[in-house]
Parts: C-alpha cells; structure tokens; sequence
C-alpha cells in the first residue's frame, strides 16, 4: 500500500480514535507550553530591564561634551552637526544636581536639566502626568523661576495628580563672585603694595532660590520626559543659575549636544551593532587639539544606550543562565511526557497492528501511517500549545508585575516571534521523534502474537550493536577519568587524594563516573540480567554527585571551589535524576511485591492489592517515564524552596554574630558640616547614651553623567582603551586604620580591633594556597586581620593579574568576584622588563571586580578637570556574609535595579585614608569643587549600641537620630544653620528585613518558574490517566465479570496514579534534600529543610493524583463490565 | 417455557428482552423475551448463528450488562432487583465466568489469577494462595503455577480460566465459547473436564457454543435464532464414532 493509504490509515486512527489522540495532542501541547511559556517569561524578564533603562535614554543615541572637560557653548552646534550628517537632530542641554525641597521633603540630590523650549520634536514629547495629554513645555516655562517636575520625583515628594499647581521648590545653587579681599580687622580691602588695587579673592557661596513648580510631566512613558527623572527649566533659565558658578557670569554654556539618528527608539529599537559602528566611527573623525604638547580630543564622546545595552547583557546573562538551566530541566519533563502517551499509543494499538499487517500491510506502511498520525498530533498540538504557552506568559508576566512592581522597571509580556516559530516547531518536531520510537515498534510487531494479543516485550540481553556503544560509552567516561593529571596538567591524577579537591576535577569525576558506568551498564546487560546490571549504573550515577554534595563538600575535600560552578551543578543535578529515577525504575518490581504485601492486608483493598502494584510493575517503562516527571519537577521544586529556607535561616541566624556588634547606621545626604566645637559623631553619642561606639566613613557615589569619575577597568592611557565597556560606575569609599583597627597596632594585636572586618578573597601574602570551605570563623578573621594590614600598609604593593573585564566578554560561568579565587592559574602582568607590575591594593564589594585584576581610579577629578588615573590591584574583597561587608555591601538586595541606582548595585571601590587628598571627593584635591571634604567630613555612620541587635530600642535611637538631625529649625539643622541636610538611620535588623523580603521574591518567582513543570506534570498525570483508563477497557471488564465492585476499580486507577506520584515526589525530595546539602556545604551554612513546602507538595500531589485518577476511573467503573470485554483497542 | 426436569430450578428466566442503543436510529433488539428454566447441576449448551443473542443471554444471566425488560432468578433471587454493589458481589459469589479469549490478567501469574476472587471474598491472602494452587494442581497446572498467562499455551490458560472460575464454588458457571479458541484435542480434554466437575460438584454449567460437537456433551442444547428460543434439544445424545 502507498503513500495515499497511509494518509487515510492516519486520517481514520486519528477521527476514531478521539480521547487518545485528544491525549495525545494535549501532551505535546502541554510540551509546547512550557517552551513557549518558558522563553516568554526569560524574554519578559530581559525586556523589562532593558526596556526600563531604554525609557530613560529616550531617543538620545549619542552625547557630545567637552574633551578637556567644562561646558561646551553655542558656537560648538555647527561643529557637532558637521561631524554628525547623518543625524536626525541634534539638542543642547544643561545638566546638574542639586537639592531640592518640597513642603517638608527634602530630596538631596534631584537632577536638574535645562532644555531649549524650541528643541526638534524628533527628540520626543512630554506628557502630562495627569490628562496624558502632549505638552507645550513653553506655556510653563515663562521665566527662570517657571520649573517642571517629573512624575517620578513628584511620587518620592509625596505629590500626587490631585495636588494642586503651582508648588514652590527650594533649591540651592552655588554662586562664585569676585570679591575685594579684606582685612579681618579693619573690615577695608587690601591693596596690592605693587598696584595699589584691591586684591580679589573668589567667594563661594550657596544661593538659596524658590522656584515654582508650574506642571508635571510623566517621566514613565516613553518619549522625550522619560530621559528627566527630576527638575526641568528652560536652556536659558537653567544658563541663568548655572552662571552663577562663574565669577564672569558667562551664560554661553551648554553640557552637553544630544545626537539622535532616529526617531521612536522605544517601538523601533535601534540597531546596537550600527550604533556601535556609528560611534567607533565617529570617535576615529572627532577633532584634536593640543594641550601642554599633547594630543586630545576637543569633544568626548559617549553613548549611555551602548553602556546600558552592555551592562543588562551582563547582569542578565547572568540570571538567565540559571534560569535556562531549570527550564532546560522543566522541558524534559515535557519530553517525558510525549514520549509517554506515544508509547502508550503502540502497545494500545498492538491488534490493530497486526491486523493491518495480516491484510497485507507492508512495516514501511504501518511506520509512515503512524508517522503521518504523530505529524498531525505534532502540528495540532503545537497550535494549542503557543495558545496555551501564550497564555501562560501572559499570566506569568502578569505574576512579575506583582512581584517587580510596575515601577520603573515595569513588566511588559514579550513574545518574540523567532521564539515562538522555534517552540512550535521543536514541538512538533519531538512529537514525531518520540512518535518514531513507537512506529518503528508498531512495524515490528509479531503478527501472529499481536493479533492474539500476546504483548510484546523488550528482549532481556542487550544486543550486540547496543553493547558496542556501551564500549564506546566506556571509553568516553574513561577519557574524563585521565583528564584529571593526564590530558589537562593543572589538575591531579585521580589517584592522589589531591586529584579530588577542587571543582574541576570533580566535573571530570562526574562526568567520568557517569559515562563509563552507563557504558558498564549496556554491554554487563548483554551477558546478565538487565535490571542487574543497569542497577550497577543507576547506583553510581546516583551515588557520585551525591557523595560529592554530602561527603567530598560535607568533610572538606573539596578545598578549591573556583571553577565552574554552574556546570557541576547542572551535571550532578542531571546525574542525581536520572540516576534514581532509573534506581527506581529498574526495581519497581521489587517495590511493587512490598506494596502488595502490605495492602493485601487490608480488608476491603484486597482486589486492589492484587492489581494495582501489578499493573505498575507490569508496565515498567510507562511506569517509569510517568513518575520521572514528578521526579524531575520535584527535584527542582524542592532544590529552589530548600535551598530559599536555608538561606533565609542562616541569615536570620547569623546575623547578630555577623555584625560584630553594629546595630544600625546612618547616611547623611551631604557629607557633615566642619564644625568648630562638635562633629555629627559627637552629637550622635549625644543622642542616647545606649550608643557605645561610631564609626564616621566617607563614601562618594558618581552621577549618571560623571563618567570623569568612573572606575576604568582598563589602563585609560592604552589604545585599546574603550570607554563603553571600560569604564564602570562604582561608588567610592574611604577606609582608615582607626576605624578598623581601633587602637590596635595590627593583626597581632587581637584584644584591640575596634571593627571585625571579614574578608572574602585576600591578597598577595595573606591568601593561603587553596581555599578551605570548612574554616572557622577565628581562622577567617585573622586572615582577614591580616588582610588589613596590607589595606594600611603604603609600603605594601600587590601584584596585577592579566585579568581583564570587558562587558563584552564577562565569565558568567565564573560570576567574576563572586567565586573566592586562588590566583593560582592566572599569570601576573609583567613590564617590559619582565618584571611583575605592581600596584597599591583596594578592596570591593563589587562581584564585577575579581582579585587580583588592576583597576584604574579617576584622581584630583573635579566637573571642571579632566582625571588623573592612579592603578590599583583588586587586594580583596567583602565577605558579603559577614560583618563589615554585609551591612555596607546590601545595596543589591534592597534596592534591587529598579532603583536606576547603578552604582548602588554595582558595588563599591575602598581605599585607604592616604589616597583621599588625591580626590576632591574625599579631600580638598581641587579647592573649587563643590564636593571637596575636610578630613573628618563623613557620610556614613556605622554604630554601635548596648542593645541586643534584634531589639525594638534600636529602632528608637535610630527615630531619634533622624529626629535630631531632619527637624526644621532644630537639632543638627540648627547647628549648621542649613535646612538642606537629611539623615536616613537604619537598624541592621530592619535592612535584614528588607533583604528577606527582596529574596523571598525572587524565590517566589524561582518557585514560580519551576511550578511550570509542576503543573505540566499534573495535567500529564490526568492524560495519562484518562489514557490509562481507555486502554485498559478490557482489563476493567475482566475486574468486573470477576467481582470487582466499582470502588475497587476506582480505586485501583486511583491508586496506581498516586503510587506514581508518591514514588516522584519521595525521589524529589530526597534528590532535592541532597543537592541542597551540597550548596549549604558551599556556603557552609546549617541545612533547612522546608517542611512546610514538602508538605504542600504531598498534597498537592495527593490532590490531582486523587483528581486525575478518580474522574477517570470513576467513568471507568460505570462502563457495563460486557462492553468493556469486548474492547480491542 | 424451556425447562429441563422437575429437579430444583436454579436459574428462571422471564420475559427478557434486550436492546442496544435503545430508542436511536440504530436501535438493535439482541433478545426478545426470553423464557428459560435450568435446574441444579443442569449442564446446558446454547447454541445458534452468530448474532442470534447468545452472548447477550449469558452477559444478562451474569449481570455483566443490564437487560431492557423482563426478569431473571438465581437461586430464587430476583437479581434485578440488587443493587449494583450488590449483583457485584452476588456475580462474584455464585457465578463463575470462562471466556472465549480467557480474560485472564496479563500482569497477574496463573495463581495470583486464580487466588484473585478469593482475595475479593475477603480471604487471607496465604489461605487464597494455598487454595488457588491446590486447584491448579487438581487441574493438572501444578507446574505452570508462576508462570504468567502469556507463556501458557490456550488449553492451559483455559485451565487456569477454569479455575478462577471455580475457585468460589460457584453455583453457575457460564462459559461463552470456551473452547472456541482451542483445536479440538485440548477442547475435548477441557470438556472432559467440564463434565467431571459438573457430575463431581454438581455444579450448573451453561455453555454458549457453536461447535456442535461440544454441544452434544451436555444434557441439553437450546437454540436460538434472531434473539429467541427456537427449540430445545435434550440428551442424551449419541456418542461420536
């Protein structure tokens, strides 16, 4: 029979067969689902990040400024616009920070821009906040004290649409006049002796101005308003005040020309790679000048798109990769799934078979027919299933709107149509793969045995082409084992008890084990008895990774943890399942004779006890593949909750111990007055007597546009040097010895340290040859001591490692600083004289900046100046875990990236006290710059109190602080005499709550990820039962002409399902419990077990096993018993 | 009405009529008003062309389908009238069922098959096993007790079919076709095997067939045609030359 036959064989077992091809359909639905379900929430995820910080740049694709630093002025437009012909428009802007005050709200640094009123509309629109409607922004801003305000500063003011306008603002702006010097005594100028004229001095003053807010603009919706997050003057008016910084009061003055090549950037994203070209393009055209014999650029040029686009490609490339592993996982539940109704479809559909073949059926007719029938169900189920994947990620998109807020990284669902085409298409794909194993099956069957419906079962010794491949299998695990020592020289022979401490060798141990043991497996099957011999397999795949997790990590074996972490999760977690699923698979018999026994006891359930646990063993493979779902899911459901539990506890748990006495701090939003009788530290022991100890700190964040202040990641003299994916903007923070040390001389001097700061990695000198898992918190804080030593030491230098960042080429596998770090395969930089180069140390919170990598600080930086780059080596970083870095290094968690604070959440550089007269940030570098500081100017306040740390008086000394310093006419304010200064004090405790809340999200939304599975897991369990009914109409009919009552029937459907269930969700939560052992024994905190979330997971199993298995078997007991005997399949 | 002898009626069947698919187009009318008495230890052959309403007859006599009208007596019981849990257990107490394809569970060995309606009845499991494999070895099966239905020939199935069947001391055993799916030397052997338990437990049988041959091995032969009785022939009949 040909072609056409097969068709209509198909056409009819398709139209016939309804409920099982209805089954069928729905499992690779359910496959597709999840695909499409799974990249849309992946996609949403990276789109709201990247379209939130998009927003911001609104259609600006380049910005112009000046080379040599300072303004740029009106004459520059035509030189920029030549440079640029191919741009759509171009704007000037003015822009600045300042504070500003509200009624009683005081933000300390809101940005201010000033814009021209006529600038070209390709630049976008401004929206009212509250009619929505386009706005003429000249009808509001007549005159230099006309301002408008963004949505989004108008929420942080506590100013909402009903507010009525206008509002007064107050602002400060610095004014620099020249001024006659005078004599302190006689009050007369001094004259020149030479001249006779007066001598002048410059006198810096703040100008306190009202400004009146005449309307607000939507900062949140695309166009022009997004890019202004605060206060918006005319160009001219914002000129006006920004004059006053110069003693000539020159009002040409312009930030910065804006260059767009497009317009409407949101909807029609513009290409990054022709950008980039674009600008490498005009960074190689931009003109020179020469300054003190040196060649430099008139113009600097800098694209926040390019860095922006760079920097969410980094921080989600991270996160996506752990999520595409647990998808990866949660997909082959999917695979699991259709590969288990298509096998159920042949061995149901055996007769038939046999039939066809009787009345002449060639095997290639009965394959294509089948084939044809898995295509359509292929087909149709990849329709439902980018249906059902659509409608999936629509509502897990929703779920993140909760979770994220629709803030300014607002949740949008995204589906890519590449995606979608993909899912479907691999969908359909596996549903005609996992169809052929079938069809290949169903052209083989025996005619005679088929048609008297002997089943068919799989030959018990393996044959000769499978053991071949078992040998080749071998050979493979084999070529692992000798990586370790043999082929790859770094590591040791396995062997030697040092070929089994570090992560490498184990992710060759792993894979070693796991190959030769499979390989041992199937040609052992070819000569004794299958279930033997894959038994030996199953134990070994198991048995590895969890000895690995449980004694190799548990004892302190494994002492180097560097390396990739993240495949040796995913190749033991994909060991650990599949391991056990067979363990269990190959001996369900023997699970089943035990279940049998113990339920034959039980009056009423005899029947079932003789069925049920036969049925399952019976039917082993189905058996198998229906509970390895389970097994799956569950292995990552319980992984995530387990591992979200012991976090959360050995954070709760850890942290009065961790914060070495410091209870709360506070932030100043300006650096402390310089007081001639007090200080801001005088003044808080003053507060309450509980407070035993301040640690006064200087810390410096850079704005958004201050890239003269940004960290280089790369020598910024070289020519290599790329300002894009080089420069990083990282907060800065001064260390001095007596805030650490105390009065303690060094590390020795145990009894005297003021502050247990704990280190994570450590420099040259103090960093032991491997790293120890399992040390004690004594031996850390003395290597940490140690490490401070070096911090203070100006004699001290440290290598600089040839490790280089670019944004472009991040090891995500590594997470940069995150993974403590030997040092050992990394070669030093050398000069050209062949010598290590050496540099001072700083130390960082950043997991941007691995040890040992230079990196170069921006000194003697004013808005004015161009930077003076100093190298340093990265000597150490935080333990973000422990005291010192956990109350400094939080930032990520609580104000997570919604914030926009990017150098908030990239992490900090500190250096010590003797590099802050370098800086005008942190000393007087530059005298004119506003943010020049005294020595004991600080910011930040780490204090300590008689209090237990979780104690409510705490909170109390912490309003009294914030009462004492953010009161009107009182207080500190009253001090100083300035109202613009605000303290923020929070207790550790509460910021441990914040950082709990901020996990417990993205552990929802992790457990939410995996439920996927779980939920796919459930609805394949109902098709499996539905289709485990159907086929075993015979077998029912045969229950019931015997004596079954219906109960027992039901029963018996229901029981096989939750056997199934039970036996996934036990292997899960075993399998779970030990991977989780594994990373507490890598973090070396105490296991929690979630007993909450395993209990939820019984019974939500127990709910849709009872579910799925009762509807169904329910049908199946009112089927009259003689109808179900004549059923054939 | 068809009856056999004056002996104690063990089945008595009124009036009885069946119909698939009742009240649509394709409406079948498998019986129309069937009258029929058997007494205790009776062993009765149906016989007639295939769609008369043999099987039909035997599924209503076992309650394995409910029937559209008309009445049906088992040991003086109305079964009608039971419940459905309750015809469940009265099927599984005094009617033992042999099939033509033998229904044996697939997954089940030849004694676990057997031990199956014992286990039902409530029985300890090592009783019911004792007693299934007693059975067996009674019915010459003692050295296949293990083995699962599909590595036993069709007479052996057929004998274990049997013995399920007997295994509660039923008072009818029905058997449809039992040995349509056997050659005729393992159908002799289990006909022979019939009648010795019929004379030895005085156990009623009654067999649905369309071998002739078989037929004449009971006391009597009712025929059927188009979902009635046409005629009954009673026994002895002459033996085979």
């Amino acid at each position: 029979m040909g072609l056409i036959s097969s068709i209509k064989i198909a056409k009819r077992a398709l139209t016939r067969r309804k409920t099982k091809n209805f089954s069928a359909i729905l499992a690779i639905a359910l496959g597709v689902t999840l695909m499409v379900g799974i990249q849309i929430t992946t996609d949403t995820l990276e789109n709201a990040f990247l379209t939130s910080l998009l927003i911001r740049e609104g259609e600006v694709d380049i910005r112009f400024s000046n080379g040599t630093g300072g303004f740029l002025s009106a004459a520059d437009e035509s030189n920029i616009s030549a440079l640029v012909p191919d741009a759509l428009a171009i704007m000037s802007e003015l822009q600045s920070s300042g504070p500003a005050m509200i009624g009683s709200q005081f933000e300390p640094s809101v940005s201010m821009a000033g814009i021209p009123l006529d600038y070209n509309e390709a630049f976008g629109n401004f929206y009212d906040w509250d009619t929505g409607e386009v706005m003429d922004i000249s009808t509001y801003l007549a005159d230099n004290s006309s301002v408008l305000l963004s949505s989004s500063l108008a929420e942080d003011m506590d100013i909402n649409k009903s507010t009525e306008l206008p509002i007064n603002l107050t602002t400060e702006f610095t004014s620099i006049t020249i001024v006659p010097k005078l004599n302190e005594s006689t009050g007369f100028p001094i004259l020149n002796e030479t001249t006779g004229f007066p001598i002048l001095e410059l006198q810096i003053t703040e100008e306190r101005v009202i400004l009146s807010i005449t309307e607000i603009f939507d900062s949140r919706r695309p166009g022009i308003g997004a890019s202004y997050r605060g206060v918006l003057f005319s160009l001219d008016a914002y000129q006006d005040w920004m004059s006053l910084q110069d003693p000539l009061r020159n009002k040409d003055i312009i930030g910065a020309y804006l260059i767009t090549y497009q317009t409407d950037h949101f909807s029609t994203p513009i290409d990054e790679t022709v950008l980039q070209e674009k600008f490498d393009a005009l960074e190689e055209r931009l003109p020179v000048k020469m300054v003190n014999d040196q060649e430099v650029n008139v113009y600097a040029i800098d694209s926040s798109r390019l860095l922006y686009i760079g920097l969410i490609d980094l921080i989600f490339g991270l996160m996506s990769s752990f999520l595409n592993v647990l998808g990866l996982l949660i997909i082959i539940t999917g695979i699991l799934l259709i590969t288990n109704v298509q096998l159920m479809s042949v061995e149901d559909r055996e007769f038939q078979t046999g039939v066809l073949r009787a009345v002449g059926e060639k095997r290639g007719g009965i394959f294509r027919s089948m084939l044809f029938e898995t295509l359509f169900q292929g087909i149709f189920g990849g329709i439902f299933g980018l249906v059902g994947g659509l409608i999936f990620g629509q509502l897990v998109a929703l779920y993140l709107v909760s979770l994220f807020g629709s803030g300014s990284a607002s949740v949008q669902p995204l589906v890519k149509e590449s995606v979608v085409i993909f899912s479907v298409i691999v969908g359909v794909i596996l549903g005609m793969l996992t169809g052929l194993l079938p069809a290949l099956r169903a052209s083989r069957v025996n005619i005679v045995e088929a048609l008297r419906g002997i089943k068919i079962t799989f030959e018990e010794k393996s044959s000769r082409n499978l053991a071949f491949i078992g040998v080749l299998l071998s050979f493979l695990g084999i070529f692992f084992f000798l990586n370790n020592g043999i082929i790859n020289r770094n590591l040791q022979y396995i062997w030697l008890t040092s070929g089994w401490d570090n992560i490498s060798e184990w992710e060759n141990i792993l894979l070693g084990a796991g190959f030769l043991f499979t390989g041992l497996g199937i040609v052992l099957s070819r000569y004794i008895s299958r279930t033997k011999a894959f038994n030996l397999t199953s134990i070994v795949l198991w048995g590895t990774p969890v000895f690995m997790f449980v004694v190799a990590m548990g004892s302190g074996w494994i002492t180097d943890m560097s390396g990739s972490s993240l495949n040796i999760l995913i190749i033991a977690i994909i060991e650990i399942v599949i391991g056990s699923v067979m363990l269990v698979g190959m001996n369900l018999p023997y699970i089943m004779r035990f279940l049998r026994s113990t339920l034959i006891k039980i009056p009423g359930v005899k029947g079932v006890a003789q069925v049920a646990p036969a049925l399952i063993s019976s039917h082993k493979t189905r058996s198998t593949l229906t509970f390895a779902i389970f097994a799956v899911v569950l292995t990552l459901n319980v992984t995530v909750a387990s591992l979200v539990a012991t976090n959360i506890d050995s954070t709760v748990g850890q942290s009065e111990e961790d914060s070495r006495g410091i209870d709360l701090y506070v932030q100043l939003s300006d650096p402390e007055y310089n007081l001639a009788n007090t200080s801001y530290t005088t003044e808080l022991y003053r507060i309450d007597s509980a407070i035993t100890d301040v640690i006064g700190m200087k810390t410096f964040k850079p704005g958004s546009t201050d890239y003269t202040r940004y960290v280089a990641t790369k020598n910024p003299f070289s020519p290599d040097f790329n300002p894009q994916s080089n420069l990083l903007p990282l907060g800065f923070g001064e260390l001095r010895s007596d805030q650490i040390l105390g009065d303690a001389q060094n590390a020795t001097d145990d009894e005297d340290w003021r502050f247990d700061f704990y280190m994570y990695n450590l420099p040259d000198g103090v960093r032991p040859t491997s790293i120890d898992l399992g040390a004690s918190d004594e031996v850390l804080l003395d290597q940490s001591k140690r490490a401070w030593d070096k911090f203070f030491d100006p004699e001290y230098r440290m290598t600089a490692y040839n490790i280089t960042l670019d944004l472009e080429n991040f090891d995500i596998s590594n997470f940069g600083g995150f993974t403590a770090s030997t040092l050992e395969e990394v070669d030093p930089i050398l000069d050209i004289n062949g010598s290590e180069v050496q540099y001072p140390i700083v130390f960082t919170d950043s997991f941007l900046l691995p040890l040992g990598m230079p990196i170069w600080i921006p000194f003697n930086t004013s808005q004015f100046g161009f930077p003076v780059y100093q190298p340093f080596t990265i000597g150490g970083s935080f333990d973000s875990d422990r005291a010192g870095g956990w109350p400094l290094s939080r930032s990520m968690q609580t104000e997570g990236f919604s914030s926009g604070s990017f150098s908030g959440t990239l992490g900090t550089v500190y250096f010590p006290e003797r590099f802050s007269s370098y800086t005008d940030f942190f000393g007087m570098a530059d005298e004119l710059s506003p943010d020049k500081r005294e020595p004991d100017q600080f910011d930040t306040y780490l204090i300590k109190t008689t209090y237990p740390f979780d104690s409510p008086a705490i909170e109390d000394v912490a309003q009294s602080i914030e009462d004492f310093t953010n009161t009107k006419d009182s207080g500190y304010r009253k001090l100083i005499g300035d109202e613009f200064m605000v303290a923020t004090a929070t207790s550790l405790y509460s910021k441990l709550e914040a950082s709990l809340e901020m996990m417990e999200q993205m552990t929802n939304f992790l457990q939410i990820y995996v439920n996927f599975g779980l939920i796919i897991g459930a609805v394949g369990m109902a098709v499996i039962s539905v289709r485990n009914v159907a086929e075993r109409k015979r077998e029912i009919g045969m229950m019931r002409a015997i004596g079954f009552p219906r109960y027992q029937v039901m029963t018996a459907a229901l029981l096989e399902l939750m056997v199934l269930g039970f036996i996934g969700l036990i292997i899960g939560v075993v399998n779970g419990l030990f991977v989780n052992v594994g990373f507490s024994n890598m973090l070396d905190v105490p296991v929690v077990i979630p007993w909450g979330t395993i209990g939820a997971y019984l019974s939500f199993i127990t709910f849709i096993g009872l579910l799925a298995g009762a509807i169904p078997g329910w049908v199946a007991s009112r089927i009259p018993a003689a109808e179900a005997l004549r059923y054939v399949g | 009405m068809f009856h056999s002898n004056d002996s104690e009626v063990i089945l008595k069947i009124e009036g009885l009529h069946k119909r698939y698919n009742e009240g649509k187009s394709n409406e079948v009318h498998a019986l129309r008003g069937i009258d029929l008495e058997v007494k205790k230890g009776d062993m009765m052959a149906i016989m007639g062309p295939s769609g008369c309403g043999k099987t039909t007859l035997l599924n209503m006599i076992g309650h394995l389908d409910k029937n559209s009208g008309g009445e049906i007596h088992i040991s003086k019981i109305d079964t009608n009238k039971l419940s459905d849990g309750q015809q469940t257990a009265f099927r599984r107490d005094n009617i033992g069922f042999i099939f033509q394809l033998f229904n044996l569970f697939p997954f089940l060995s030849a004694v676990e098959n057997v031990e199956t309606p014992l286990l039902l009845q409530g029985y300890n499991s090592g009783i019911a096993r004792e007693q299934a494999k007693m059975l067996l070895r009674d019915l010459g099966m003692g050295d296949r007790l293990y083995h699962s239905p599909m590595e036993l020939s069709g007479g052996q199935q057929q004998r274990v079919a049997v013995a399920r069947a007997l295994i509660t001391d039923p008072a009818i055993i029905l058997g449809d076709e039992p040995t349509g799916d056997l050659d005729s030397t393992t159908s002799a052997e289990v006909i022979t095997l019939f009648r010795r338990i019929n004379k030895m437990n005085k156990q009623t049988f009654v067999l649905v067939t369309h071998n002739r041959w078989i037929a004449e091995k009971c006391d009597y032969i009712v025929h059927m045609i188009d979902g009635k009785i046409s005629n009954m022939e009673m026994g002895p009949f002459k033996e085979e030359k």
